[in-house]
């Protein structure tokens, strides 16, 4: 987890707001550093993690946690981890083996238009089971709230699922980790190309974007710096929370220059990046 | 306008608050709800966008028991066994049963958070058929409806908000948490009023209008600012007496063709050349005709 990004949302492992959903998007950049910010937070906050890792190996994110701190591997283990490894299953359905007995969650590979219930039944499911239950088997840890991260929607788009399907999804997962069970859900979505007056590009990942902005209660937008490459500055997070906060303040904008190290990033105001300073 | 819409609302009336990504119109709907709460109506919320939790937060007092939340969150498509309220049961029986289900002596009003939900789901010629049978039925006294107006194409928005009686479009302001409402209000005898204000909403759900934002553009400039006369306190005179500003004013500029050097030009004076100008032929070049031949 990266230190300034917590004091800028105001979360520490130990107090987060919980039933919280939170986008995360991105705009010809990459907003993943900001995935394994969140996983490696909520791990250390001693949280349930399901993560829907569809777009990576489970490798490549222990890698990168590893480097920030928490090691994946150990909390799979301990059962704090939860990873559906979707490049993995989605071997299962294409090339179906008499001896499989994997989960459907991908079962929206074979037949996009059926939507996303196969994989919500899967969340839910896997929440419900062992998250919300009071009773823990004996020797089991008790951990803190459930935490759904999805890594990323927009590779649904590409496979076929329709806008409105994973508009389902996303509200169909905030419905039972954030209000429910008073977890947080953290989702990544991607747009590439410039924000358009759409009007009627109904599978376009703008809609999806903007549906998401709807549902969610705080975003973190990352996109380029509008002058251009930089070589000291990747780019610029626009956080932007829409929940009503103690103080009354209804939607609150801010925005930070960020810097993506190698065992972290930096964020700082505009203009005082340490290279210019 | 705001204030008047927010007392109340015609019988029969369909109100549209249309937001965007940018800014949420779910505050200024809870407004609306609150002020519904307080003139003693019951309203029945058709709750798909958010949780009965997040909706009711804000909303105090005795006046609560008065709002009906409509459990449309937890599973709008009938994914598990046993959903509260599906989105396929949006049509003129199921709500009329809804409402009905509480004995209330007043019709109650109707809101429904959020009619983007809904068109998200059912093709929107059935929306606007129960929406239009809704009004005309007589279970609701009036309907107050939230829309999204960017995730739907222009003309389905268009086409419902043909419906609605008043249409606020909230669109943020760039400083602070205040907002533009755009609201265009059809009577009944056909007139149409349109007005712009610029509105807040305080914790207690109260909407304060802060004027036109046609008045904003001046009043940002303070008019409490001193502006400093740079030309006070010099130790050299900047200032013109009377007598030096009529002799300025009074000067011919060398290079301006005033109207003395024209006629000075024109008519030229005694003994000065003289120029006599007879027509040549060969003057009378015409460069689109060398030869001077053609017939135009």
């Amino acid at each position: 987890m990266y230190t300034e990004l917590n004091s800028i949302l105001n979360t520490t492992p130990d107090s987060f707001t919980q039933g919280e959903f939170v986008l995360l998007s991105d705009r010809k950049s990459d907003a993943s550093f900001l995935i394994h910010h969140f996983l490696s937070l909520y791990l250390r906050a001693r949280c349930k993690v399901w993560f829907l890792g569809l777009v990576q190996s489970f490798n490549h994110y222990s890698a990168i946690s590893q480097r920030l701190g928490v090691s994946l591997v150990q909390a799979k283990e301990k059962g704090q981890l939860v990873f559906l490894e979707g490049l993995n299953e989605s071997l299962s359905v294409l090339i179906p083996q008499e001896t499989d007995t994997r989960s459907q969650a991908m079962g929206f590979l074979s037949d996009p238009a059926v939507g996303l219930k196969s994989l919500y039944e899967f969340v839910r499911s896997s929440v419900t089971s062992s998250g919300g239950g009071e009773e823990e088997a004996d020797g089991a840890e008790e951990w803190g709230p459930p935490v759904l991260l999805v890594d990323d929607l927009s590779v649904l788009l590409s496979l076929g699922v329709s806008v409105g399907a994973v508009l389902d999804f996303s509200h169909y997962c905030r419905a039972t980790v954030c209000s429910q069970l008073q977890g947080n859900v953290v989702m990544l979505v991607r747009c590439d190309g410039e924000e358009e007056e759409d009007d009627g590009d109904d599978e376009g990942s703008e809609r999806l974007l903007k549906g998401l902005t709807h549902q969610c209660s705080l975003t973190l937008h990352v996109q380029g710096l509008p002058t251009g490459f930089c070589r000291d500055i990747h780019g610029q997070v626009e956080v932007c929370w829409r929940r009503r906060q103690g103080d009354g303040q209804y939607t609150q904008k801010k925005l930070f220059q960020y810097k993506v190290h190698d065992k972290g990033a930096s964020f700082f105001a505009p203009g005082t990046s340490s290279a210019v300073l | 306008m705001l204030p008047e819409l927010l007392q109340g609302i015609d019988a029969g009336g369909f109100l549209i608050i249309q937001d965007s990504a940018s800014y949420s119109g779910r505050h200024l709907l809870k407004s609306f709800i609150n002020s519904a709460l307080d003139r003693e109506e019951a309203v029945h919320v058709l709750g798909f966008e958010v949780s009965e939790e997040e909706l009711k937060d804000g909303l105090k007092g005795s006046p609560i028991q008065r709002l009906h939340f409509h459990n449309a969150y937890t599973d709008p498509l009938g994914w598990t066994d046993h959903p509260a309220f599906t989105v396929h049961q949006f049509c003129l029986e199921e709500l009329t049963r809804l409402v009905k289900q509480t004995s209330h002596p007043k019709p109650a009003t109707l809101v429904i958070d959020s009619l983007s939900w809904i068109l998200r789901h059912l093709s929107p010629p059935d929306v606007c058929k129960t929406l239009q049978q809704l009004r005309k039925g007589g279970a609701v006294r009036a309907i107050i409806g939230l829309l999204h107006a960017d995730m739907h194409q222009s003309g389905t928005v268009g086409s419902v908000c043909h419906l609605a009686t008043s249409v606020i479009t909230v669109v943020p302001v760039l400083k602070g948490d205040k907002a533009v409402a755009k609201i265009t209000k059809r009577s009944k005898s056909g007139k149409v009023m349109q007005d712009e204000e610029i509105f807040s909403i305080k914790d207690d759900f109260t909407v304060i209008v802060q004027g036109k934002p046609s008045q904003l553009g001046p009043k940002q400039a303070d008019p409490k600012e001193q502006e400093t006369d740079p030309t006070a306190n010099l130790t050299f005179n900047l200032r013109l007496s009377d007598t030096e500003r009529e002799a300025k004013e009074k000067l011919a500029l060398p290079f301006v063709f005033s109207k003395e050097k024209k006629t000075a030009l024109l008519h030229s004076g005694p003994g000065s050349g003289r120029i006599l100008y007879e027509p040549d032929a060969n003057d009378d070049y015409d460069q689109e005709d060398p030869d001077d031949d053609l017939d135009v």
